[in-house]
């Protein structure tokens, strides 16, 4: 079920929200649990399984890992539950992946595996894992209480689309939290804004990335448009789900880590990684790039802990191949930026700027290609010579110039900035007291109405 | 401090009281069976059975039965046009886009592929029904209002001639009249796809004239009652204005004799009580029928003919049929031509019109 649903917006949140709110205290994890599992279960009710084996595991070994801390059978403990989550993700996420790119590195035929993607499973395994180290770690002590565990793993919220939720940062709310006005406001004004960002940005431009794609005559303009369009889709689309994310967490007592810091403001790839899934890259770093040494090692082992870390990022984007390719560019640059550029960027922040925008955009069309050949061909196609602009390119620009020009304006803290400044006076302060929740309802209908019509489906015989 | 707390309780009761007063008020509301604008039957609530669940019917099922039924669903179609047309200034909703108060729907880019299904259908038809039986064919194309409106006005629309010289390199079998110079954009209905009848008169001379057949005639124009929104008012969800709508009276019409094949029975040519159903460009003809015959006893041409057509030809048919004794209407959209046969005896026939519009050449897929 996608946030940005009418059976999710109306249907689904008002009955959870009343039976949660309705539950005493020391039932409310396990109202959270129960209505997680329905959301599941409503895009996969098989794979419910799946994930409650996947938690039931990760409950079982980290007690024994608690209880044997300090000796062997904790590190045994720990490696067992490893190969468990990540064997799950290998066989459910990367099986086919595997199978085919073997076939056809030695050129077999081999029967497609055809094993579905379990929605989520890179997000909840991940988060199993951090867990399970933690506890062998003795950063956090094992939870001993089942659902509380099991709320924490499959909570809804953040169960599909991030952000990462780390044990230790909720390890107190899961417990005891606090509710009130202010809390639940600002859950809903994270939704609410997380949903328009969705609905009205990422899914207006996505149609114009439809449009690209569906086009017989590409120009350079088109292919400068459509990448624009898709850095600014993929933006809004993910950090509006985790803006919703982290605002039904809210509504339901629980802070959720950022996971978008306004990226597209970075002057360097280093920094956009501090600014874009914030929450993966630290996962990263934590679980992979220290452990391997991270940069307190050699210069050429260093280097490479950088390339392993991002074609393990790349992989967990996706199981083919673009993918990869993605994850190798951002670590060539990260590794160039390093090595050679950053002291340049440092000194020539507009060009950083300009320089970052531009690589990210080229590592977005990669990310969207169907192949690593037609990635590269798309990026190429930027920079070529033939048809300049045509009609249908020209139409399509006018045509969502102001969604392009909305979207480039809300990537960067401007808004806030504006908000923050109109509040700081007075009169300003006063206005948005009621201006503000206005807006924000006035928005959830608007969004409503996009839902709504995304349903409108003329007769296909309308020309009898 | 106040201020921030009644900001609080502001955001989440106008939050609460839309989400939960929509969810309540979507629970209690009476189903409705069927979108006029839409002219489709609406989802209604699934069976919730283990099956369906397991296969995630239900869920989908739900899901579109949620969003077919949301209250004031028109309303927030309404309110998302407007934020497109004048918010967003995109230049389409959903493909419609209006100029001067005329709607008309995208049609881009060309479709090869359909043009060449549609080619191949018809020359299935030819090929077994009208050579064998010596039938003389004649194609035409009806301009779609983008010909008139689009490319003026910096809207994508196909390249009209290439459409019309793969259709005729192809059907070599038949003579193309050209149509497109005796219509302009003031022909159509501004709320819908169709022609005005009370305006194609010359287009109707036009082609009897390219069959060598006469169909000239003194008509007036009687005005229905009702106003006339066409689909694109319906698509748009803009508060357009409505078109009215008038038919063709005088020449040989009272006396004609329309058999529809369906129901194996005599009708009118104009259904009134269409005018009152979902779609009152149907009362020409009584919208989509598969076979209809109209017989004309005033005509001494000694000719009959056979007309392959979509919804265009149910306001022109009646004008031309001025010149023939017999005018028979198949549309292979509603009857495969593999069963025509059985229908149709080709023999009784001298000419055949082959006239489509040229959005449904462009989209063909509904050609059996």
């Amino acid at each position: 079920m996608l946030f940005s649903s009418a059976a999710f917006l109306y249907s689904f949140l008002p009955l959870t929200i009343a039976v949660y709110f309705l539950m005493p205290r020391r039932l409310k994890n396990a109202a959270l649990l129960l209505m997680s599992l329905i959301f599941y279960a409503w895009g996969e009710p098989r794979y419910v399984v799946l994930m409650v084996l996947s938690i039931t595991q990760g409950y079982i070994f980290a007690r024994l890992i608690g209880k044997s801390r300090g000796t062997k059978k904790a590190k045994a403990y720990l490696i067992i539950s490893l190969v468990l989550s990540l064997g799950m993700l290998g066989v459910f996420k990367y099986a086919n992946f595997f199978a085919e790119s073997f076939a056809a590195v030695f050129g077999l035929k081999i029967a497609a595996l055809n094993i579905a993607l379990p929605i989520g499973i890179s997000f909840y395994t991940f988060q199993l894992i951090s867990y399970v180290i933690d506890v062998y770690r003795a950063d956090v002590e094992p939870q001993r209480d089942y659902v509380a565990f099991a709320a924490y793993i499959s909570m809804f919220p953040q169960l599909i689309a991030g952000p990462i939720v780390r044990y230790s940062d909720i390890e107190a709310e899961l417990t005891a939290r606090a509710y009130g006005a202010d809390k639940a406001a600002y859950g809903a004004r994270r939704f609410i804004l997380g949903l328009g960002k969705k609905v009205l940005i990422a899914n207006v431009l996505a149609e114009l990335v439809n449009a690209f794609k569906a086009s017989g005559e590409k120009s350079t303009l088109f292919y400068w448009v459509y990448a624009a369009a898709y850095m600014l889709h993929v933006y809004f689309d993910f950090s509006g789900y985790s803006d919703m994310a982290i605002g039904l967490g809210s509504i339901f007592g629980f802070t959720f880590p950022e996971n978008f810091n306004y990226p597209y403001i970075a002057a360097s790839i280093t920094e956009f990684w501090r600014r874009w899934h914030m929450s993966l890259s630290s996962w990263f770093r934590d679980y992979v790039y220290i452990p391997l040494g991270g940069s307190r090692v050699k210069k050429p082992r260093a280097l490479l802990n950088i390339a392993i870390v991002w074609m393990l990022t790349g992989l967990w984007h996706g199981a083919d191949w673009n993918f990869v390719m993605w994850g190798i560019m951002f670590a060539a640059l990260l590794i160039a930026e390093k090595t050679l550029l950053l002291g340049f960027i440092k000194k020539h922040r507009a060009i950083g700027h300009a320089y970052t925008l531009l690589v990210v955009m080229m590592c977005f069309i990669m990310f969207d290609a169907s192949s690593v050949g037609e990635g590269f061909a798309a990026i190429a196609a930027l920079f070529s010579r033939g048809s300049a602009a045509n009609t249908e390119a020209l139409y399509y620009l006018k045509s969502y110039a102001v969604p392009l020009t909305v979207a480039a304006f809300g990537a960067t803290p401007l808004p806030k900035r504006i908000k923050a400044k109109l509040e700081a006076t007075r009169v300003g302060g006063a206005i948005m007291t009621i201006a503000e929740p206005v807006a924000l309802a006035a928005l959830l209908c608007l969004c409503t109405a996009y839902l709504i019509d995304g349903s409108f489906n003329p007769f296909l015989y309308f020309r009898f | 401090m106040r201020t921030t707390r009644l900001k609080s309780i502001l955001t989440v009761a106008l939050a609460a009281a839309i989400i939960f007063g929509f969810a309540i008020w979507g629970t209690l509301k009476k189903d409705d069976a069927q979108s006029l604008s839409e002219r489709r039957a609406l989802a209604t609530m699934p069976k919730l059975s283990i099956d369906s669940v397991l296969s995630g019917k239900f869920m989908s099922d739900y899901e579109q039965y949620k969003l077919d039924q949301f209250p004031l669903r028109d309303a927030f179609r309404t309110l998302k046009a407007v934020n497109t047309y004048y918010v967003f200034s995109q230049r389409d909703n959903n493909g419609i886009y209006i100029v001067d108060g005329i709607a008309s729907k995208l049609d881009y880019p060309l479709n090869k592929s359909s043009v060449a299904h549609a080619e191949e259908r018809f020359g299935y038809v030819y090929d077994n029904y009208l050579e064998p039986n010596g039938i003389k064919a004649y194609l035409s194309l009806v301009p779609d209002k983008n010909y008139f409106m689009a490319d003026a006005n910096g809207y994508l629309s196909i390249d009209y001639d290439k459409l019309k010289d793969m259709l005729t390199s192809n059907m070599v079998y038949a003579e193309y009249i050209d149509i497109a110079g005796t219509l302009g954009i003031d022909d159509y209905y501004k709320t819908d796809l169709h022609w005005r009848q009370e305006r194609i008169q010359d287009t109707a001379e036009a082609l009897a004239e390219g069959m060598g057949a006469e169909a000239s005639a003194e008509y007036t124009a009687a005005g229905a009652d009702t106003d006339f929104y066409g689909i694109y008012y319906a698509q748009s969800a803009l508060p357009l204005k409505p078109d009215k709508m008038y038919y063709m009276q005088g020449g040989s019409i009272a006396d004609y004799r329309v058999y529809d094949y369906e129901s194996g029975k005599y009708v009118g040519v104009y259904d009134m009580d269409a005018l009152s159903g979902r779609d009152p460009y149907e009362m020409f003809l009584h919208g989509s029928k598969s076979v209809l015959t109209i017989e004309n006893p005033n005509s001494k041409s000694g000719r009959s003919l056979i007309m392959f057509r979509d919804s265009f030809a149910s306001s022109i048919a009646p004008l031309i049929a001025e010149g023939f004794d017999r005018v028979t209407l198949v549309d292979i959209r509603y009857i495969a031509p593999e069963l025509l046969g059985r229908m149709v005896d080709f023999s009784q026939y001298t000419d055949a019109l082959f006239l489509y519009s040229t959005g449904v050449i462009n989209n063909s897929e509904t050609i059996k």
